[in-house]
């Protein structure tokens, strides 16, 4: 039962460190005084839900140390962190993956960093073993969804999707 | 009415001094004169002359053809009046032109957000900002953003709105602003005057209070749809709606309108007293523009205002905005819309004080 | 009227307009990120030279088969498509896991044409009474409401409720970000005007379902190469039997009855309307325990409601003119460009299009059941593409939605922020669903709570009947909440003891 202690007590530090930041920056936000201000000011509601926070924050921290002390009288041994990249490599590879591609899109366009995206996080999702067979299909799923979305969402819909360089 | 009274001075002798020429260099204009209605004033533009004022802002408005798509970037959302407007210019400008012309919107914060975005935007011509007049100098008033119309080039103004208007129940004891003041004064901080905080409204609320003397309970109730939600419901007495909105529930016999806060009543509601007949600095007009990045092709700029004031001409633009606005086509040249935005910011900026 | 209305509608032309945008509606829905109010945003300048009757009927179709396309992916990805499907995916996924898809799905279709047909129903006969409640809803009651809601995230949460309420307060305070209401300052903006706006509801709905998703199956890639989702399709009928049907009917009204009502207050929205009913109905059943695990009654409760909002919301901006939510100002704008202004005087003055919209409501929701029978073969497939190829084309769609939104390519970032928390939030076993109802109502209890502020001087809320009996209700609601979530936790950890002790033993 108290073995997952530790879902509650990084969070709690997290929520705890979060929410105290926030406070601290409620204060830079200027109040607004005149003709027809609120007796609660704009720092009122962000004040409220910041210190609900801190104090869920510490609640749940409470609660995971609770829970620890709990698990270790009752004999448990604490885990070691277990390799992070081991365990999920794809899924920070899959945020770098995304995070490349958004911060590629103002600059190449739509067209070139979609296909290029696409491609990468389809062979991602594959086990190594598999590339071989599934990079082709990988990359004209690429193409032919990144030509085809700018075309109906761009010329036809008119959402400003990014051009880029060479005007895709 | 110091305002108008400038711009329509200004505009007269410009006009006598004669605007446009074939190649003559300055951007065709049309422009309302002391004497006449907006209206007439757009045929007045035809009337070529020699002479010319030239101002080194002035481009050719012959020396620039477009020969690709024309983006547009609205300030508002779909379905409001600053959208209607702008898809309405971009329609004609279409068949004026002879390309592509594109609307987007890029809304949000009463359109700074589109503002800061494409004020530095490409220069090439191609790319323009539609918004209204009351966003671009309120916002600045307000201190939404730190920029006004001179971070633009401005292009024309194009249209003017149907107004806002003071609205209260029909049953209410008052018919008109001055009696309004005068039952706020007698009873201090207990007639409810619902407002929108920032906006242009916001702007007439204080004036309302500090230069005509009242004593409302102001009160925020947001956007114009809340508002007539908070009178109708009986929440707040009084609050400013724009006249299309208020329309049917004035014809209903549920609300009426004490004043209008345009300077000068629509062509179409010729009765409407103005606000600005009581407190003579309550003047918000609401006029459609057309802006373009700072330091687009001045020829290009020309280019655009000729073809609008053309547009402004036809049958089809009369019917649409007298159906829409309630009012007459009312374009004006570069150099007017330049003025005339001059103005109103400074009129705005004298209200700085009370608009903390 | 009546008839000129019927005549305008059942023309080949504006039929066919409605089919399109049935179809097209649907498609938006389905596809997460892009939602039935961009569909409406994106194809109002189409209906502008359309004529009033025809113009309308497009919008009311793109509507209605926006709202209603949402379940697909819900039920399907778990990915709700959009805002007002976010409670089917509670149940609507748990269904297709146990390969019941296909029952799913058309539980989804039929009760979402049955809470479309109610809401129409009663805007038809009640507009008028319902306006006067509608007008009765001011800041205090608006303020009550908002709390209300937001202690419906205690019964939402399950049974560990301090995490629930992170997740809800998480949610109001990221909706603190951008201008304050009211007084329009900025907050939280660290300078950025693209901040300025706050962050967008599918934005985020993108981060926490979609994103999440993709890291989800991302961490499996090398466990289990099961790429298909076993989808055993067989249904006869409609996959559900009469008497299935038939004990739902109380359920659906009640769900039906509160999506209208949410519809008819302008400013709350499907979104609420699917959680809040999904809550209700969970409640108040008898099989309470069975939520969540892929009960029929739970696809039942949040589709029929938040296809009821349809109707609801479309009393307040014909009667009044005043738009409930971001695709009624749409609608509201479509109607005002061919000169046809909702309020007290659109029945005399244009009753015509006012007939217009109920036939092509009407014909709408006909269209939608037929379409989403008809395509149910077609959206079942979806689960035999292998989910290393659908999942990244989902993220790309999503990006779409996120820059269509607002026309913004800022929110792409946000919404790469957003799967990061979201995927954090899943690792500290923090719910998500909360942060939504936290997001949307966080701002609406700050507005009028500030409004109410303002009021106290003149108006004190002991003049607020609706007021003092909203707070009664939330207080015994959250008692209620609470204690059914200590039994939860007291079942939980018991099975989890079990399962231990189990595992010791072998």
């Amino acid at each position: 039962m108290g073995k997952n202690y530790k879902s509650d007590i990084v969070p709690g530090i997290v929520l705890m460190v979060f929410s105290i930041c926030y406070l601290a920056l409620i204060p830079t936000v200027s109040e607004f005084v005149g003709l027809g201000s609120t007796p609660l000011t704009n720092h009122f509601v962000p004040e409220l839900w910041g210190g609900v926070l801190l104090f869920l924050g510490i609640w749940i921290f409470v609660r995971g140390l609770r829970k620890r002390k709990r698990f270790l009288a009752e004999g448990g041994i604490p885990e070691k962190g277990a390799g992070f990249w081991s365990s999920e490599k794809e899924v920070v590879e899959s945020f770098v993956a995304l995070t490349i591609y958004v911060a590629l899109m103002t600059p190449v366009g739509f067209v070139i960093s979609t296909i290029l995206y696409i491609t990468a996080q389809i062979l991602i999702l594959t086990k190594v073993e598999l590339w071989k067979k599934t990079w082709l299909p990988a990359l004209i799923t690429g193409v032919v969804f990144g030509v085809a979305l700018d075309y109906i969402f761009k010329v036809f819909l008119n959402v400003l999707l990014p051009t880029g360089i060479l005007g895709w | 009415m110091k305002k108008k009274m400038l711009a329509m001075a200004l505009a007269g002798t410009m006009a006598a001094l004669a605007l446009t020429g074939c190649g003559s260099g300055k951007g065709s204009a049309a422009a309302s004169s002391a004497a006449e209605t907006t209206a007439a004033a757009t045929t007045e533009a035809a009337n070529s002359s020699t002479e010319t004022e030239q101002t080194a802002s002035a481009g050719d408005a012959s020396a620039w053809k477009p020969t690709k798509t024309i983006n547009i970037y609205c300030t508002h959302s779909a379905g409001g009046d600053t959208d209607y407007m702008a898809r309405l210019l971009a329609k004609n400008l279409e068949t004026e032109l002879g390309v592509t012309v594109v609307v987007s919107n890029v809304a949000g914060s009463n359109g700074a957000t589109c503002m800061q975005q494409y004020k530095d935007g490409p220069k090439d011509g191609y790319t323009f900002i539609a918004s209204n007049t009351a966003a671009l100098n309120g916002n600045e008033v307000t201190g939404m953003v730190d920029f006004g119309y001179d971070a633009f080039e401005p292009v024309a103004v194009y249209g003017i709105q149907s107004g806002e208007n003071l609205v209260v129940p029909a049953n209410a004891p008052y018919d008109d602003l001055q009696s309004l003041l005068d039952a706020t004064k007698k009873n201090p901080g207990q007639i409810k005057l619902g407002i929108s905080t920032g906006g242009g409204v916001y702007i007439e609320s204080a004036v309302l209070q500090n230069l005509g003397g009242a004593q409302f309970n102001v009160i925020d109730e947001g956007d114009a749809a809340t508002r007539l939600t908070a009178l109708l419901g009986g929440a707040i007495d009084v609050t400013s709606l724009p006249y299309s909105t208020a329309a049917d529930y004035i014809k209903d016999g549920q609300l009426k309108s004490l004043c209008t806060l345009l300077s000068k009543a629509p062509t179409l509601l010729p009765d409407q007293k103005t606000a600005s007949e009581t407190i003579p600095e309550l003047k918000i007009d609401t006029e459609y523009v057309l802006l373009a990045p700072k330091g687009t092709d001045a020829n290009a700029v020309a280019a655009v205002n000729a073809a609008i004031v053309n547009i402004s001409k036809t049958d089809e633009w009369k019917e649409a905005v007298n159906s829409y606005c309630y009012q007459d086509p009312y374009v004006l040249n570069v150099d007017d819309t330049i003025q005339n935005l001059k103005e109103q910011r400074d009129l705005f900026m004298s209200f700085k004080d009370f608009l903390k | 009227m009546i008839l000129q209305g019927l005549v305008a509608v059942f023309q080949p032309l504006t039929i066919l307009l409605i089919a399109v945008g049935t179809f097209v509606g649907i498609i938006f829905g389905a596809i997460p990120g892009l939602t039935a109010t961009m569909a409406i945003v994106m194809f109002l300048p189409v209906t502008y030279s359309m004529t009033a009757s025809q113009g309308i009927s497009t919008l009311m179709a793109l509507y209605i088969g926006g709202i209603s396309g949402g379940l697909i992916s819900a039920i399907l990805l778990n990915i709700p498509g959009t805002p007002s499907s976010v409670a089917t995916c509670f149940d609507g996924k748990p269904m297709a896991d146990k390969g019941e898809a296909g029952k799913a799905l058309s539980t989804g279709v039929v009760f979402s044409f049955i809470g479309t047909a109610i809401g129409i129903a009663l805007l038809i006969i009640l507009a008028p009474v319902l306006c006067d409640v509608a007008l009765k809803f001011q800041a205090y009651e608006y303020c009550a409401l908002a709390i209300f809601s937001l202690s419906m995230v205690i019964a939402l949460t399950g049974h560990d409720t301090p995490k629930g309420l992170v997740s809800a307060v998480l949610g109001a305070l990221l909706a603190t970000v951008g201008l304050a209401p009211i007084d329009s300052r900025p907050r939280f903006t660290f300078g950025l005007y693209q901040l300025n706006n706050g962050f967008a509801l599918v934005v985020l709905l993108i981060g926490l379902f979609a994103i999440s998703e993709v890291m989800a199956y991302a961490e499996n890639v090398r466990q289990d190469q099961n790429f298909t989702v076993k989808e055993d399709f067989k249904m006869k009928g409609l996959g559900f039997t009469a008497k299935e049907f038939v004990s739902n009917i109380p359920n659906a009204i009640r769900s039906a009855l509160i999506g209208v009502g949410i519809g008819i207050l302008p400013g709350i929205g499907g979104g609420v309307s699917c959680m809040i009913s999904y809550t209700v109905s969970k409640n108040l059943s008898k099989q309470r325990e069975l939520y969540g695990t892929g009960i029929m009654d739970g696809v039942v409760a949040s589709e029929t409601a938040n296809n009821a909002t349809i109707g609801g919301a479309m009393i307040p901006l014909l009667s009044l003119g005043i738009p409930g939510d971001a695709a009624t100002a749409m609608l509201l704008g479509g109607l005002q460009v061919h000169n046809v202004s909702p309020g007290p005087l659109i029945y005399q003055n244009n009753g015509q299009v006012v007939y217009a919209i109920f036939f092509a409501m009407m014909v709408a929701a006909v269209f939608m059941l037929l379409f989403m029978m008809l395509g149910m073969k077609i959206f079942v497939s979806v689960l035999k593409i292998p989910k290393n190829f659908l999942l990244p084309v989902v993220v790309v769609l999503c990006g779409i939605g996120a820059i269509g939104n607002a026309n913004m390519a800022f929110d792409t970032y946000v919404m790469v922020g957003f799967g990061l928390m979201a995927y954090l939030m899943k690792k500290a076993k923090i719910p998500s669903v909360p942060m939504i109802l936290g997001f949307i109502l966080g701002p609406m209890f700050e507005e009028n709570l500030r409004r109410c502020s303002q009021l106290t001087s003149s108006d004190p809320f002991y003049n607020h009947p609706i007021f003092m009996v909203l707070i009664a209700v939330t207080v015994v609601v959250s008692v209620f909440s609470v204690r059914a979530n200590q039994k939860e936790a007291k079942i939980a950890a018991g099975q989890e003891k079990k399962a231990l002790e189990n595992a010791e033993n072998q």
